[in-house]
């Protein structure tokens, strides 16, 4: 651990992002954080991979009270479309939480998605609302991962399902706030 | 799926009822809940202490004793709160077990497309479009076109389907598609090629009979259906059990259909004969109409072979035949052909690398040996399932039917009626200067050294709850920790409109408990009787746990603890016993208004319509592990 820097070790910005002083984050100006999103140590987000004729608005919008753990990567996931390798926008929802050292590829996370530590979701890969991928998984490029499933193996595959209140707020799944409140506290 | 610690579970009750027997059903549900009920609300206010021990010796007279998380029941019983449901009707906790599930929809989990349920068996219950999943890796296929054009030309280039995550492609087994859709389809098709092309039997008009033969699975279960006739018919066994081990994965299922309707020919030619004396003897007085009811329940070929069988046994001159010839179905091994396997199972490029796994093979036709014979799998469909009580029928859960769609038109959980637990370690700063403590690691709890968990309950309904907690002072097993909780009795409030707390002003107490790890927690000392904190929803009180020593540790030589005089000890411990698990009774009191069958006419003590509700549960509070010595 580096000695605490005195003026803490988040920023927390207007809109009540908390975001750590050693995260790297390339490319801010193709980044859109919604508020209330926690951005830890470690963590890279690469903003400056986005498609490069920029036409529409091709960025990475994060959704409220999402959290990025420590060392999690985030990367906009890319696609060889007629000989062309170009990148797409990483859609990630509300109240996702993205584990350690996790690596996130994906197309899109929706809401309340669970990403567990060191999992790594590849490329153009769709998890829905209310999923979970668990620890160590490896979610292959393009798979889609429906509402209320569980995830997990190398490959991923539907292991389960989650419990019909998951996701409720402070209980499991729904722990985003509580979560958020904690962040950067003395 | 195990949890970090700090966890809670709550335990359905019906792993005390454990058969599922309706009439037991209907009686529990009447038993064990009523009678307290009544009592209780007949009983004055006053003596909270004895109702509460009431309840206790009625649970008792239910259990025997108190909840033990270490028995190998409870394992069935404990549930994370958020999969419980809760059943308005006989007012209990519903777990997985105690529920029916009926299917809504179907939808395939990589296209989020429904299929229709009509569709469903004849597309062998797997996604009829262009989701296939790699049949070396399980990962889904994506079609890809094999010329990259660069530059914006028509991309007409022959598409295969591709694994993204083993880099195996339709290449390796020999299949391009021409088109990009509907390539399930043109597999089938190609994969018939070698098939009569009379028996398309992926055509979608495809009959009932054809519609059990998609899944590999029924075409295993038709195989074994397939030998009992041929011992009926006593002829010819050993060619068909060839037939059964030997046939190519490549028209199985149009050799099955030749066999089937073959069969069906056969019955039909020999039971409409008219010559059928015997026939009459048993009631088959009109053997076409029995015919009809036969194929009506079961089309399966042991059936009928069955009823074929019985019917060349009376009736002399229609004998029904088994299959002679190819276009019948018939397919007779060749001498060398599994020496040609063993060969090639033994030659240089042959090896373990080439052979098809279990779990592979297991999903394709049943003689599959080879990786490059393993064809690409079509995606399995999952469904949206609506619960119901098993013992009211009431529906709990229903979810909408797009599968897209994450709503519910009916979804009562029991997080709605019972209050959330959570629990969390307090940590208790020693000084205001000095940096504070690091978070206990409850991965590593240090035995008989107090510890001060947090345990907070929520309350999702729109009634203020009454709360009476109970725990064994010393948790069961071997491990005996002592458990002590300091404010057994509270209330929480109502979990009223957000928006009233809002209007209320910027004091609301939403925000309560970041107070109290704030500054406040400072000079807050858990005290016995007292709540910890309060919200407007919710309540947290503080129980006092001393971990218990590990058997065979050193520090149970010394026997500080004092409580393990009871203790046999038998050293070495077994698995998880130095979880520190404490079992928690929860019983909730509150005013409910009351609907309408639940009134009751004679007790009138309540003059509104409130009717007093409780509900009393186990709950297991896992708190963290207890370290090994010291």
């Amino acid at each position: 651990m580096p000695p605490k820097v005195a003026k803490g070790e988040y920023i927390e910005t207007d809109t009540g992002n908390k975001i750590s002083r050693r995260s790297q984050i390339h490319g801010t100006q193709h980044i859109i954080l919604g508020g209330k999103t926690v951005i830890q140590a470690e963590a890279v987000i690469r903003g400056d991979l986005y498609r490069i004729p920029s036409t529409a608005a091709s960025t990475d919008p994060i959704g409220r009270y999402s959290y990025i753990s420590k060392s999690a990567i985030l990367r906009p996931p890319s696609r060889l479309h007629r000989g062309v390798h170009s990148f797409y926008p990483l859609k990630i929802g509300d109240h996702v939480f993205v584990g350690e050292s996790a690596v996130v590829e994906a197309a899109s996370l929706g809401n309340h998605v669970h990403v567990g530590a060191g999992a790594t979701i590849g490329s153009m890969a769709i998890i829905k609302d209310f999923s979970v991928v668990l620890e160590g998984a490896v979610v292959p490029p393009g798979m889609v991962v429906p509402s209320w499933c569980v995830v997990g193996g190398r490959p991923a595959r539907i292991v389960g399902e989650v419990g019909e209140g998951y996701g409720v707020e402070g209980a499991e799944g729904g722990l985003a706030r509580e979560r958020y409140r904690v962040v950067g506290r003395p | 799926m195990s949890r970090p610690f700090p966890y809670t579970y709550i335990s359905c009750p019906c792993a005390d009822t454990p058969v599922p027997d309706p009439e037991r059903k209907r009686r529990s549900r009447e038993s064990p809940r009523k009678p307290t009920q009544e009592r209780t609300e007949t009983q004055p206010e006053d003596s909270q202490k004895a109702k509460k021990e009431e309840i206790q010796a009625a649970q008792e007279e239910d259990e025997e004793q108190t909840f033990n998380p270490r028995s190998p029941r409870s394992n069935f019983s404990l549930y994370p709160p958020e999969q419980l449901l809760y059943c308005e009707d006989c007012h209990q906790i519903k777990c997985s077990r105690c529920i029916t599930e009926e299917i809504v929809s179907w939808y395939c989990p990589s296209c989020l497309f429904e299929t229709p349920s009509s569709m469903v068996k004849s597309d062998g219950n797997r996604c009829g479009r262009n989701c296939f999943n790699c049949p070396v890796c399980t990962a889904p296929l994506a079609v890809s076109t094999l010329e990259n054009v660069t530059g914006n030309g028509t991309q007409q280039g022959p598409w295969v389907l591709s694994c993204g995550y083993c880099m195996w492609t339709t290449l390796d087994i020999g299949i391009k598609f021409d088109k990009p859709t509907n390539i399930r389809n043109q597999l089938q098709k190609m994969t018939d090629a070698t098939a009569a092309p009379a028996f398309d039997t992926r055509s979608r008009q495809g009959s009932r009979a054809f519609g059990d033969l998609k899944s590999p699975l029924s075409t295993l279960t038709s195989i074994a259906d397939g030998q009992p006739t041929t011992k009926d018919g006593g002829e010819e066994t050993p060619t068909s059990k060839e037939e059964s081990s030997e046939t190519g994965p490549s028209n199985t299922d149009a050799r099955f259909a030749a066999l089937k309707s073959f069969y069906r020919t056969q019955i039909s030619e020999t039971s409409t004969s008219p010559s059928d004396p015997l026939g009459s003897d048993f009631g088959f007085s009109s053997p076409g109409a029995l015919n009809r009811l036969m194929s009506l329940y079961a089309s399966s070929s042991r059936l009928s072979g069955l009823y074929g069988g019985n019917k060349k046994s009376k009736s002399k001159p229609p004998v029904m035949r088994e299959a002679l010839t190819a276009s019948e179905g018939l397919r007779i091994a060749s001498e060398n052909e599994e020496s040609a396997i063993i060969k090639r199972l033994a030659s240089a490029e042959g090896g373990w690398d080439s052979v098809a796994s279990i779990e592979q093979r297991s999903q394709q036709s049943p003689d599959v040996r080879f990786v490059d014979e393993l064809l690409p799998l079509p995606a399995l469909l999952r469904t949206k399932r609506s619960k119901r009580c098993k013992s009211c029928k009431h529906i709990l859960v229903k979810p909408e039917t797009k599968p897209q769609s994450t709503r519910f038109r009916i979804r009562l959980i029991a997080l709605s009626y019972i209050p959330l637990p959570t629990l969390r370690p307090l940590t208790l700063p020693s000084s205001m200067t000095a940096p504070p403590p690091p978070p206990q690691d409850l991965n590593a709890l240090p035995p008989l050294r107090p510890v001060h968990v947090l345990l907070t309950l929520k309350n999702h309904m729109f009634d203020p709850v009454r709360i009476t907690l109970a725990t064994p002072s010393v948790t069961p097993g071997r491990v005996a920790s002592k458990v002590t909780v300091l404010c057994p009795q509270f209330d929480i409030g109502a979990n009223s409109d957000v928006w009233d707390e809002a209007l209320q002003g910027a004091s609301a107490p939403v925000t309560g408990d970041s107070r109290m790890t704030g500054l406040r927690a400072h000079e807050k000392v858990p005290e016995a009787g007292k709540v910890w904190d309060k919200g407007r929803n919710w309540t947290t009180v503080v129980l006092e746990v001393i971990p218990g020593t590990l058997p065979g540790s050193e520090a149970e030589t010394s026997t500080v603890g004092g409580n393990e005089g009871d203790e046999n000890v038998v050293n070495g411990s077994n698995q998880d016993e130095d979880v520190l698990e404490i079992p928690v009774f929860v019983h909730m009191e509150w005013d409910a208004e009351a609907q309408l069958e639940q009134q009751n006419v004679g007790k009138a003590s309540k003059p509104d319509d409130l009717v007093a509700r409780e509900l009393a549960y186990w709950m297991v509070l896992g708190v963290g592990r207890i370290q090994d010595g010291f």
